[in-house]
């Protein structure tokens, strides 16, 4: 399934060429670096900070049709975990597929356990179905 | 700051939306917008972060 990673900070696609090019942490970065210096792209998705003029930590998983699937955010202190991300992208990707499951907390790819077609009679018996 | 999600909201579509970006495998500047996401059928992970010299 095709995806594209894109970063976006407030910084401007000079600022991302310089770091990227000097920062050794930086060196195997693949991803389009995007620049939202004016903060629109920033305040459309609610992580602007204008006490600061930074972007906050927020992620949006968005499908081929456009339409907005997840989002999170954390504060500046904390960093965000690429393997729940994978996992949380990974599951939309699949319920996407298969309109009538559902992922559980623990699902992580393809093939785990998944809840099919929740409803009246799952109420009661989700242990069940999760052990099944 | 503003409240949660700003003008978009889970399981609604975004409006489209357009930026210039860093392409450090090209070395190049380029454009990344929605529009040209959808057309081209493919899902996007938009990833904000404050600045180039923090972690993610």
């Amino acid at each position: 399934m095709g995806c594209d990673l894109v970063t976006v900070s407030t910084d401007t696609q000079f600022v991302h060429l310089a770091w990227q090019r000097d920062e050794k942490e930086l060196a195997n970065v693949k991803y389009p670096m995007g620049a939202d210096p004016t903060g629109k792209l920033a305040r459309m998705f609610g992580v602007y900070d204008e006490n600061t003029g930074l972007a906050l930590r927020g992620t949006f998983i968005i499908n081929p049709e456009g339409t907005l699937f997840n989002a999170d955010f954390n504060w500046y202190n904390i960093g965000r975990n690429i393997d729940e991300l994978l996992r949380k992208f990974k599951a939309n990707v699949y319920v996407g597929r298969k309109t009538n499951e559902v992922c559980p907390s623990k699902w992580k790819d393809d093939g785990d356990k998944t809840l099919v077609n929740p409803g009246a009679k799952m109420v009661g018996k989700v242990h069940e179905a999760l052990q099944g | 700051m503003s409240e949660c999600c700003g003008g978009v909201k889970l399981g609604q579509k975004v409006p489209d939306f357009e930026f210039t970006t860093y392409e450090p495998t090209k070395g190049e500047f380029g454009k990344f917008s929605l529009a040209e996401q959808v057309k081209n059928k493919r899902w996007t992970i938009l990833f904000f972060y404050p600045a180039d010299f923090t972690f993610v």
